[in-house]
């Protein structure tokens, strides 16, 4: 536990001063703006409040870029090892692979927290300017977490293609592919099984009332979790003898 | 052209093609998707419905496509820091002149695949005729400008920032906004936007009947404002291009 807090710490120095608020602030408040913008316009037909404005909100931002975001946050997470000789460094520390692993899970799980935290101060600030009056969803906490489920799921699929990609904008096209991907899987009925959708299936994007099977949720984002760290834990030894 | 070679030696077996392959393989598998099983209305109209479809499309996709090749082509330099040795070889303007064009060689492939890839589609779905060349011609022409603009854009910040973040992130931006501002109804903000010009440029329109839910689709007459959003992507092309060799001939090494 100790050796995983000083890889947390480490992974936190590797971070430090790099631009990844950009990219944590401006998608959702560019989601947050447009999406209160056409509620507003729109008023007459959206009449839901609460539910017709996170419809709004969520809708391009869950279905579509947030795999792109956390792709960013995951090739910035391994760029720092791609670059000239790092590997050798990073896998000599006398520290378990798997650790290593979960220092960098752990922070592209923590960028994802605090990017939906804050989609939803967003979404509650943007509400209570556009003068909805009735309370705050409770719903809204069960969408927190199962985006999270699912976001964590996207995280590994991500950490994974990032860490055998040196390239920092490939994985970020394929997040995105993904995401498109996973529109049409969603419509097809499949978006449970299709990782790059679980993301907006937990949030429950453009659909608050939207019902979801949640076991099935869950044991596909927890599969999805353990199958991709595995293989990224499995790739870092064998990514010793190609170090360099 | 000797620069020009150069880059392209760089990028051999880095899959930049592969990689663009790959991403228009997507747009092309979203097409396949969303025209899959016309009617006999929409066959008639299947031709003009593509050129509707393709501007919006390419609004979602490209920003990022575009964000992805720039880094490609400048990571390289980035990574090898080789900024200084080629300075020393060649004038600094010929190198970015050099990755302009080796971008919008890659572009110019791109959207011929798509041309191809649209022909082959409407004749295997059996769209109605021929498909009219000369728009199909008009709207390969604005979607090239309107990509090279944003290529221009992204190759700067690619070439200026060594953290790849920054680029990727204006990007998926660029996506957004072209995405979200579909939704927005005047014309001039749209154009203001160097991510706005597919959409500014279109000049098929659609009319959604949601009594008999049939869309149908007629060629929309070039207005004032249309001619302002055309002259919009040339000038952001030249901005970006001359902005952009102005900052890499005076960045340090």
């Amino acid at each position: 536990m100790n050796t995983l807090i000083k890889v947390i710490r480490t992974e936190q120095m590797k971070l430090k001063r790099s631009p990844v608020w950009i990219a944590f602030l401006t998608l959702p408040a560019i989601s947050a703006f447009f999406g209160t913008f056409n509620y507003l316009n729109n008023l007459d037909l959206l009449k839901s409040e609460w539910f017709s404005l996170w419809s709004q909100h969520s809708l391009f931002l869950c279905y579509f870029f947030m795999p792109a975001l956390i792709g960013t946050y995951c090739s910035c997470l391994w760029r720092l090892e791609h670059t000239r000789h790092n590997w050798h460094s990073f896998l000599t520390a006398p520290v378990p692979r798997l650790t290593l692993y979960l220092g960098k899970l752990f922070h592209a799980v923590l960028m994802t927290v605090l990017s939906s935290v804050w989609i939803f101060t967003l979404f509650y600030v943007c509400g209570r300017l556009c003068g909805i009056q009735a309370p705050f969803p409770a719903a809204a906490s069960e969408w927190f977490v199962c985006g999270i489920a699912g976001g964590t799921a996207i995280c590994c699929v991500q950490l994974y293609i990032s860490l055998m990609i040196r390239s920092f904008a490939l994985p970020v096209g394929i997040a995105l592919a993904g995401g498109i991907g996973g529109l049409f899987m969603t419509s097809k009925g499949f978006g449970l099984y299709y990782p790059y959708s679980l993301y907006s299936m937990g949030m429950r994007a453009n659909n608050p009332q939207r019902e979801i099977d949640l076991v099935s949720f869950c044991v596909n984002s927890a599969a999805y979790i353990v199958v991709f760290a595995g293989l990224s834990v499995f790739y870092l030894h064998k990514h010793e003898m190609a170090a360099g | 052209m000797k620069t020009l070679k150069m880059e392209f030696y760089k990028i051999k077996r880095r899959k930049t093609g592969l990689t663009l392959g790959a991403m228009t393989a997507v747009q092309f598998l979203w097409c396949v998707w969303a025209f899959r099983g016309p009617d006999e209305y929409e066959r008639l109209q299947g031709w003009l419905g593509t050129l509707y479809s393709m501007p919006l499309l390419n609004s979602i996709m490209m920003p990022t496509i575009m964000a992805v090749l720039a880094s490609r082509l400048a990571d390289i330099e980035h990574k090898g820091n080789t900024y200084k040795q080629l300075r020393t070889l060649r004038n600094a303007g010929t190198l970015f002149n050099a990755k302009v064009l080796c971008g919008l060689l890659f572009i110019l492939m791109m959207y011929a695949a798509q041309l191809l890839f649209l022909i082959l589609l409407g004749h295997s779905l059996h769209y109605e005729g021929r498909p009219d060349m000369g728009l199909y011609l008009r709207y390969l022409f604005l979607s090239i400008a309107c990509t090279f603009a944003l290529y221009l854009l992204q190759l700067t910040l690619s070439m200026l920032f060594f953290n790849q973040m920054i680029p990727l992130v204006t990007g998926l931006c660029g996506s957004m906004l072209g995405l979200i501002l579909m939704y927005l109804y005047n014309w001039n903000l749209r154009s203001l936007f160097p991510w706005g010009g597919y959409i500014a440029t279109m000049f098929v329109g659609a009319d959604w009947n949601p009594q008999t839910r049939i869309m149908t689709y007629y060629l929309m007459e070039t207005s004032e404002n249309g001619l302002l959003s055309h002259g919009f992507i040339f000038l952001w092309a030249a901005v970006f291009y001359i902005t952009g060799r102005w900052l890499f001939t005076r960045r340090e090494a």
